[in-house]
C-alpha cells in the first residue's frame, strides 16, 4: 500500500481516496433521496383529509431544541475530524462521543414529537399529509439512528486500533454523512416547519 | 391450512402448474447435477464470491439471458392471444400479469444486467484498470439485482404475479383494485434490485473517475466509457426517486398510510409524477450505453476514427440533464394545464437534437471508411435506420395537444418498441458477438449471426409497423382481446407473424453459441476484430489481474496508435499488483435479502425483524474486518503472461 | 486547548446559529408569505453552503471538481424534480 505523506491520514491510500470521492457521490444520491420527499410533502401538505393541519400540531419549543442538538452535533463532529487531524485521538474520541449523545437526545426529543403528534390524531394513517410529513421526517431520523450505530462502531476501532490510514478514513466519511444529515435538517426545519407554522 | 393459503396463486391455470413443475423439476437437477460433478466447491471459490469484475459481468450476461427469453415467452403469448379477435387463449387477468411481468422484466431484469454486464465487463480494460472501484460492493450489487429479479420471478407460483402494468399506477395497483400480494412483489422485489443498481452508479463514477491509465483524461476516454459515466451519473440521481417511491407504495398498500389513496387527501396522479421522474432518466440508462457500444463497433468496423468525438460526449452530457426534464410527457392527458404540457412538449423535443447529432455523426463516420460487415456491424446498421423512425414517433408523441390521440394506444406501443428493440437490443446483442471472444476465447459464428440479424429486423418490422396503424386506428394497449368488428384483426395477425419470426431470431442466437461452442476455432489472437481499444490489448482469456503493466495512454484509440503508429502501450517492468480478496459476504447477505423481500411481501413480520437484524450485522461485520487484500508476486505474473503468449 | 477550536470552525458554528435565528424571524415576527419564503430560501441555503465549506472540506482535495459538479448537479434536479412536481400537480392543475 501507497502511503502519501503530503495528505491527512484519511486521504493517504489510494483506496482512501477512491472511499472519499465514492461517498461523496452516494450523497449526491441522497440529495434526490430527500427531494423526492419534499416533493411528495409539497404537493400533499395542504391535502390533509379529515385529519389536522400542519399549524395545528406543530410546535416551536421541540423543533427548536431539535435544531440546536443536531447543528452543534455538526459543529462537535468536525472539531473530532480536526482533533485527529492533528494527531490527538482522545480529543477526538470525547467529540465524536459528544456529537452521537447530541444525536441521541436528538432522536429522544423527535420521539416525544412523533409521540405528541399521534396522540392529537395525526398518526401515519391519517392523512395524506401526516403520511408524507412522518415519512420524511422518519427517514431523517432513521437515517441518524444508523448514523450513530456507524459512530459508535468506529469509536470502538479507534480505541482498539488507534489513528490508522482505515479508522480515520471511516471517521471522516462519518462526518461528512453527519454534516449531510445536518444540511437535510436545515430543509426540514426551514420548509417543513416554520413554513408551516408561519 | 389458513397460514399457507396466502401462497397460493389466485388465478391459477395449467400453464402455472406446469411452471411450478419446471421449475421445481430444474432446481432439482441443478443441486443434483453439482453435486454429482462435485462443483460446489468451485462455485463458491470461483462464483459466488468473486470479486473480479469479468466473472461479475459474466455472471449479469447469463442472468440478462435468462430473463430474455422469460420475458419473450410472455410476448409471445401476449401476441398470440391478441392474433385473433375475441380470442381465449388467456383470461383477461392473465393477460393483466403478462403484460406488467413483461415490462418489467425487459427492462429492469433483461435490459438493466445486459448494460451491467458491458460495464462490467468493458469499462475497466478500456480504462486500462485492474478493477472496479470498490469490487467487494461491486459484487455486493450483483447479488442484490439477482436476487430482486429471482423473488420477482418466483411471483407468479407462489402468491400471484404483479397484474398492474409496469408503471403500476395507482389507485389500480392499490388494496382496492390489486388484493393479492402481487403488486407487493413489484415493490418489494424491484427496491431490492434498485439498491444494488444505485450502488453500481456510484462504483463506476469512482471507478471511471479515479482510476484511468496514465494519461487518459477525460477527452482521451473511448466512447463506450464515456456512456457509461453518463449513464451511471443518470443512475445515481435516478434510483433514489425509484427507492422513495416503491417505499410509498409499500406504505400505503401495507401499512394504510394515504399517499395514493382515493381518500383522506391522497393523490393517486403523484404515483404517476414520481415514477416518470425515475422512469425517463431509466430510459436514457438503457440506451447511452447502447449508444456507446454502437459508436465503438461503427468506429471498428468502419476503419477509421470517430467522427465528432467532442460532439458526441456533448450530447450525451445534454441528453443527461434533460432526461430530467421531460418526465410529464408521459402524462399530457391527465388533466395539468396548457403551460406544463408545452413546456415538457418543448424539453421533450429538445431531446432529439442530441440524438440527432449523435446519428449523424455515426453517418459521417461511415462516410470515406472502409466498411467491413461483420455481424456486430450489421446489428449496427440495422439500427441506425430502424432508431431513426422510433426517434420521429417520438417527436410526434411529444406534441402534446397530438398526444390525446396517440396515448395508451398501441401507437405508444409502437413507438417505445422501436426505440428500445434496435436501440438498445440490438446494441446489447451486437456487443455480445463484439466481446465475446475477449470472454470465451472464440468467435461466434458470422454465418448463423447474420442470418440472425436479418431474421429479427424482418419480424420487428411484420410485429410493430401494423401496431402504428392499429393504434391511430383506436387499439388501446393493455386490452386483453377485440371484436371484430373493430377491424384490427388482420394487423394483429401480421404482428404475431413478426413476433414468431423473432422468437427464432433469439432461438437462433442461442444455437449460434452452442454452434460456436463445439465447432468454432479457439485459435484467435488477441485482437480478432482489428480493434482500436485498450481492452483488445490484454490477453484473451484476460488474466485476473487484467494489465500486467498499465498502459499508457495518448489517445481515445490507444491501441490502434500502438498498431499503426508506433507508440509504445506497456512500459517499464513488471511490479507485484494488489488485488481485493473474495469475500462470502455479498453472497450471504444478499441471500438474507431474499429472505427479508420475501417475508415482507407476505406481512411476516417476524422473519422481517430477525432478517433486518442479519442485514446489519452483516454490515457490521464488515465495518469491523479487517482485510487487506493480498500481492501477486513479480514470478507468479511472469508465468501467467510466458503461458498466455505461448497459448 | 485553544489548538482544539480552530477559528474558522467555531465562527462557522456562531455564524450558523445567527442564521437559524434570523430563520426564526418568520415565525416570531409578522410578515407576508413572500417575505418569510424569502428569507427562508436565503438562511437555508447559506446554511448550506457554510457545511458543505467550513464542514465537510468539499474543496481541500484535486477531486474538488468532482465533487462540487456531483453536489450542484443534483441540487440542479432535485430542485427541477420539486418544482416541476409542483408545477404539474398543483400550480397548474
Amino acid at each position: 500500500m501507497k502511503i502519501d505523506n503530503s495528505l491527512p491520514l484519511e486521504y493517504s491510500t489510494e483506496e482512501n481516496s477512491l472511499k472519499i470521492l465514492g461517498f461523496w457521490i452516494f450523497l449526491g444520491a441522497e440529495i434526490m433521496l430527500f427531494a423526492t420527499l419534499f416533493a411528495t410533502y409539497f404537493t400533499l401538505e395542504n391535502r390533509t383529509g379529515s385529519g389536522p393541519t400542519g399549524a395545528e400540531i406543530f410546535q416551536i419549543t421541540p423543533v427548536l431544541f431539535e435544531t440546536i442538538l443536531l447543528l452543534t452535533s455538526s459543529f462537535t463532529v468536525g472539531l473530532g475530524i480536526h482533533a485527529m487531524r492533528i494527531g490527538k485521538q482522545k480529543a477526538m474520541i470525547t467529540f465524536f462521543s459528544i456529537t452521537l449523545l447530541l444525536g441521541l437526545a436528538f432522536l429522544g426529543v423527535e420521539i416525544f414529537e412523533f409521540v405528541t403528534y399521534v396522540h392529537e390524531g395525526a398518526g401515519i394513517q391519517t392523512s395524506a399529509f401526516t403520511a408524507a410529513l412522518l415519512t420524511t421526517l422518519g427517514t431523517h431520523g432513521v437515517h441518524v439512528t444508523l448514523g450513530f450505530f456507524w459512530g459508535l462502531f468506529i469509536i470502538l476501532q479507534i480505541k482498539k486500533r488507534g489513528l490508522t490510514p482505515q479508522t480515520t478514513n471511516k471517521a471522516f466519511i462519518f462526518s461528512l454523512y453527519w454534516h449531510f444529515l445536518d444540511v437535510v435538517w436545515i430543509f426540514i426545519f426551514s420548509f417543513i416547519y416554520l413554513k408551516g407554522m408561519m | 391450512m389458513d397460514f399457507f393459503d396466502r401462497f397460493a396463486v389466485p388465478h391459477p391455470s395449467i400453464a402455472i402448474y406446469a411452471s411450478m413443475a419446471a421449475i421445481g423439476l430444474t432446481i432439482i437437477a441443478v443441486i443434483a447435477g453439482l453435486t454429482y460433478f462435485k462443483k460446489w466447491g468451485y462455485l463458491w471459490r470461483e462464483w459466488l464470491t468473486t470479486v473480479d469484475h469479468k466473472r461479475i459481468g459474466i455472471m449479469y450476461l447469463l442472468s440478462a439471458l435468462l430473463m430474455l427469453f422469460r420475458g419473450g415467452v410472455d410476448a409471445i403469448m401476449m401476441r398470440a392471444q391478441l392474433a385473433v379477435p375475441d380470442n381465449t387463449l388467456l383470461d383477461a387477468q392473465h393477460y393483466n400479469e403478462i403484460f406488467t411481468t413483461h415490462g418489467i422484466v425487459m427492462i429492469l431484469f433483461m435490459a438493466m444486467p445486459f448494460i451491467m454486464f458491458f460495464m462490467n465487463f468493458v469499462v475497466p480494460l478500456q480504462i486500462g484498470a485492474r478493477d472496479v472501484a470498490f469490487p467487494r460492493l461491486n459484487a455486493l450489487s450483483f447479488w442484490l439485482f439477482f436476487m430482486g429479479a429471482m423473488l420477482f420471478n418466483i411471483s407468479f407460483v407462489v402468491g400471484g404475479s404483479p397484474d398492474a402494468g409496469w408503471t403500476s399506477y395507482f389507485p389500480l395497483a392499490g388494496n382496492e383494485f390489486s388484493e393479492s400480494v402481487g403488486t407487493n412483489y413489484y415493490m418489494i422485489a424491484i427496491q431490492i434490485a434498485g439498491i444494488g443498481t444505485l450502488m453500481t452508479g456510484i462504483n463506476f463514477i469512482t471507478t471511471i473517475l479515479k482510476m484511468r491509465a496514465p494519461g487518459m483524461t477525460l477527452m482521451k476516454m473511448p466512447m463506450f466509457t464515456w456512456s457509461a459515466l453518463i449513464a451511471n451519473v443518470i443512475i445515481v440521481f435516478a434510483f433514489p426517486v425509484l427507492a422513495v417511491l416503491l417505499a410509498m407504495g409499500t406504505l400505503d398498500r401495507q401499512f394504510g398510510t394515504h399517499f395514493f389513496t382515493m381518500d383522506n387527501g391522497g393523490m393517486d396522479m403523484l404515483w404517476a409524477n414520481i415514477f416518470w421522474v425515475w422512469g425517463h432518466p431509466e430510459v436514457y440508462i438503457l440506451i447511452l450505453p447502447a449508444f456507446g457500444i454502437y459508436s465503438e463497433i461503427i468506429s471498428t468496423f468502419a476503419r477509421r476514427n470517430l467522427y465528432g468525438y467532442k460532439s458526441m460526449v456533448g450530447s450525451m452530457v445534454i441528453i443527461s440533464l434533460l432526461s430530467f426534464l421531460v418526465w410529464a410527457h408521459h402524462f399530457f392527458t391527465m388533466g395539468q394545464g396548457a403551460l406544463t404540457n408545452s413546456i415538457f412538449s418543448i424539453t421533450t423535443m429538445a431531446i432529439a437534437v442530441p440524438t440527432g447529432v449523435k446519428i449523424f455523426n455515426w453517418l459521417l463516420t461511415l462516410r470515406k471508411g472502409k466498411i467491413v460487415f461483420t455481424t456486430p456491424m450489421l446489428y449496427s446498421m440495422h439500427f441506425i435506420p430502424l432508431f431513426t423512425l422510433g426517434g420521429v414517433t417520438g417527436v410526434m408523441l411529444a406534441m402534446s395537444a397530438a398526444d390525446y390521440q396517440y396515448h395508451n394506444t398501441m401507437f405508444l406501443v409502437a413507438h417505445f418498441h422501436n426505440v428500445i428493440i434496435p436501440g438498445v437490443v440490438y446494441a446489447m446483442l451486437a456487443g455480445l458477438h463484439y466481446y465475446w471472444p475477449k470472454m470465451f476465447g472464440f468467435m461466434l459464428n458470422e454465418k448463423i449471426g447474420k442470418r440472425t440479424v436479418w431474421l429479427l429486423s424482418i419480424g420487428f418490422i411484420l410485429a410493430f409497423m401494423p401496431m402504428y396503424a392499429s393504434g391511430l386506428d383506436g387499439q388501446a394497449r393493455r386490452m386483453y382481446t377485440y371484436s371484430e368488428a373493430a377491424g384490427f384483426g388482420l394487423m394483429n395477425m401480421i404482428s404475431f407473424v413478426g413476433a414468431a419470426i423473432m422468437a427464432i431470431g433469439f432461438v437462433l442466437i442461442v444455437y449460434n453459441i452452442y454452434f460456436s461452442t463445439r465447432y468454432e476455432s479457439r485459435d484467435i489472437s488477441n485482437d480478432p476484430w482489428d480493434a482500436r481499444t485498450l481492452e483488445w490489448s490484454t490477453h484473451t482469456p484476460v488474466p485476473e489481474y487484467n494489465f500486467a503493466i498499465l498502459p499508457d495512454v495518448e489517445s481515445n484509440e490507444a491501441l490502434w496508435d500502438a498498431k499503426k503508429n508506433g507508440h509504445v502501450l506497456f512500459k517499464g517492468d513488471y511490479e507485484k499488483i494488489h488485488m481485493p480478496n473474495n469475500s462470502g459476504i455479498p453472497f450471504i447477505m444478499s441471500c438474507i435479502f431474499f429472505v427479508w423481500g420475501f417475508s415482507f411481501i407476505f406481512s411476516l413480520w417476524i422473519p422481517v425483524i430477525v432478517t433486518t437484524l442479519g442485514i446489519f450485522g452483516c454490515m457490521a461485520l464488515r465495518s469491523f474486518e479487517q482485510d487487506h487484500g493480498r500481492y501477486i508476486s513479480v514470478k507468479e505474473i511472469e508465468e501467467t503472461e510466458t503461458n498466455l503468449r505461448g497459448a | 486547548m485553544s489548538q482544539l477550536f480552530p477559528a474558522k470552525q467555531v465562527l462557522g458554528f456562531v455564524f450558523s446559529l445567527l442564521l437559524t435565528t434570523v430563520a426564526l424571524t418568520v415565525y416570531f415576527l409578522d410578515m407576508s408569505f413572500t417575505a418569510g419564503m424569502t428569507i427562508l430560501l436565503v438562511t437555508a441555503f447559506i446554511q448550506a453552503g457554510l457545511q458543505l465549506v467550513v464542514f465537510m472540506h468539499a474543496g481541500e482535495t484535486k477531486d474538488k471538481g468532482a465533487i462540487y459538479t456531483n453536489v450542484f448537479y443534483g441540487l440542479i434536479i432535485a430542485l427541477v424534480t420539486v418544482f416541476g412536481t409542483l408545477l404539474a400537480m398543483i400550480w397548474d392543475m
